[in-house]
């Protein structure tokens, strides 16, 4: 009742499941993890280079999943490549993930198989340039919609997306591959989950107290102290954990479990902010204040 | 418009259509006319065959209906202005419906195309293209948009594209029994409007005209409104605004953020111990 009509709220919350934050999670890890596999590979350490491009092989794989099943019509998937649209990041994304994960699984397949290496090098090049554009795109698409507390942040959700695909990729190679070869994972896991947690505080900054309560409150704000708590444990895990795989592995485990939990926590966030009116208000009173003419 | 992207496909552009280009149609829904029959809620349900969303009895005032969704393309607005002791007050009603924006959220984000402008100018959902995916739903300012339960596509109102195309008008401007909801050249109901704001202002303070201004955050609406209060009252956005307006610059954005990732990823692997 306090605020609107009768406190209803004036936009919809998203009509999507729980497979698209779990999509944001898998494909901003596969398109990073790409990019170390490239650089990796470069650098002449195949042992993580392989595990990076089976890490991203496995992102895509699950991020195909989700794309597909959430949609209410699974079987009109394809409907999705009739037209190519600009103006719809989905449609550019659904470009962006058919290049990143058919390179992926060329490249992957043939890392496990032996069959044809220089194609498979030369694709998962491909997907390593492509890599960052995987990990980042996805905050344009939320950031595209009317829910205030993915549409306000326009400065700091990309950077946010990619630090904590960051994060989740270096996060990846110190699961599974050994210490001694995960120096680039570590560093990237370091500098990812620290910048992630950065980019969180500029965030509220950004978008201001009034609409920072749809990140600090509720659900999302309960996920989003979890995911603090897990990427901290995973940051200084993966800072000891130098000379051993146990830690190595544990700190590789708590940052992926962050990771996944920050997705949650933006998603609901921006499900929050539609539930209560007083995002949008709050919103447009600002706005109408500055951007009217 | 040149604030606005002009990347919109080929097929989302009434201009397109050529030879067989009509006048853009719209809605002017006088809400002082309004007289809360609900007239135009069934009228619609009837002629576009939609299923009911349940009955709740929510006890705000005479709204069972609560909101538009993808089976309810209009909806009444009951709102009660009482005073405290509730022996003097007003009664406002408003029947709500798809806005048909110039600058249209959901057609703009739909990636496969199911949304289409026609060539009344109105927006339209292919219910035989869409896939279910749901991005209109979070790109549309007034949430207008939801799931057909029985079929997964998302739906709204088509501005009855049927009755238009053999020239008849839509069924709830038909069957609306005060001329509150009137259907027209939108050119033509924009100057009705005005001229009805004119009259309605001499006798009520709040009254105002809610998306007609073509510099608006949408481009203005092919659904105009003339309120008695400000938009929030009603559930409407205040300011809204097309989430697509600043689409290249957080492309541009995104584009900084990738190029920082991929030298963070280069240099954590070439700075070897």
């Amino acid at each position: 009742m306090s605020e609107g009509y009768y406190g209803r709220p004036i936009v919809k919350p998203p009509a999507w499941t729980d497979l698209i934050p779990t999509y944001f999670f898998a494909g901003g890890l596969a398109g990073t993890a790409a990019t170390l596999a490239f650089a990796e590979r470069t650098a002449r350490n195949d042992r993580l280079a392989r595990t990076m491009i089976l890490g991203a092989a496995a992102g895509c794989a699950v991020s195909a999943f989700c794309l597909i099943a959430d949609l209410k019509k699974p079987e009109r998937f394809v409907n999705m490549l009739r037209v190519v649209k600009p103006t719809s990041p989905m449609s550019v994304g659904v470009y962006i993930f058919s290049a990143f994960s058919g390179s992926v699984f060329i490249a992957a397949g043939s890392e496990v198989t032996g069959i044809a290496r220089p194609a498979g090098r030369f694709f998962e090049a491909i997907a390593g340039l492509i890599g960052p554009v995987m990990s980042v795109y996805t905050a344009v698409l939320v950031g595209d919609t009317v829910m205030p507390a993915w549409y306000l942040p326009r400065k700091t959700l990309p950077g946010l997306f990619a630090a904590t695909s960051a994060a989740s990729a270096g996060a990846w190679g110190l699961l599974f591959a050994s210490a001694r070869d995960s120096g680039s994972a570590r560093r990237l896991a370091l500098v990812g989950g620290t910048a992630m947690v950065a980019i969180l505080q500029a965030l509220h900054h950004e978008i201001g107290p009034a609409q920072a309560q749809a990140y600090s409150q509720g659900e999302a704000g309960a996920l989003a102290r979890s995911a603090r708590l897990l990427n901290i444990g995973g940051i200084v895990c993966a800072a000891l954990g130098k000379n051993s795989n146990a830690i190595s592995k544990i700190a590789g485990a708590l940052l992926l479990a962050g990771g996944l939990t920050e997705r949650f926590a933006v998603y609901r966030a921006g499900c929050a902010s539609a539930k209560d009116p007083m995002y949008v208000l709050e919103s447009q009173k600002a706005s109408s204040a500055s951007s009217r003419v | 418009m040149s604030d606005f992207i002009d990347l919109t496909s080929a097929a989302a552009e009434s201009a397109t259509y050529g030879a067989d280009e009509r006048d853009r149609m719209g809605f002017f829904t006088d809400t002082t006319l309004c007289i809360g029959c609900k007239a135009c809620e069934v009228a619609c349900k009837e002629w576009n065959r939609l299923p009911s969303d349940g009955y709740e009895f929510t006890g705000e005032s005479y709204d069972n209906t609560k909101e538009l969704s993808g089976n309810t393309w209009r909806h009444v607005a009951f709102v009660e202005q009482m005073e405290p002791e509730r022996e003097t007050g007003r009664w406002l009603m408003e029947s709500d419906v798809c806005k048909h924006c110039t600058h249209a959220g959901c057609l703009d984000v739909c990636p496969t195309g199911a949304i289409i402008r026609t060539e009344f100018g109105t927006v339209v959902i292919q219910d035989d293209i869409c896939n279910g995916c749901g991005y209109c739903v979070v790109a549309c300012p007034f949430g207008v948009i939801g799931e057909k339960q029985e079929d997964h596509t998302m739906g709204k109102c088509t501005l009855c594209y049927d009755r238009l195309k053999v020239g008849e008008q839509p069924a709830c401007a038909k069957a609306c029994p005060t001329e509150s909801i009137q259907y027209g050249v939108v050119d033509e109901l924009r100057e009705r409007a005005e001229k009805r704001l004119e009259k309605v202002q001499q006798k009520f303070e709040g009254a105002q005209l809610y998306l007609n201004d073509p510099n608006d955050g949408i481009g203005g609406g092919g659904s105009l409104f003339l309120l008695l209060d400000k938009p929030q009252v009603y559930g409407l956005p205040p300011n809204p605004i097309v989430p697509t307006k600043d689409l290249p610059q957080r492309w541009r954005t995104a584009g900084i953020a990738a190029a920082a990732l991929f030298g963070a990823v280069v240099l954590c692997a070439v700075s070897r111990r």
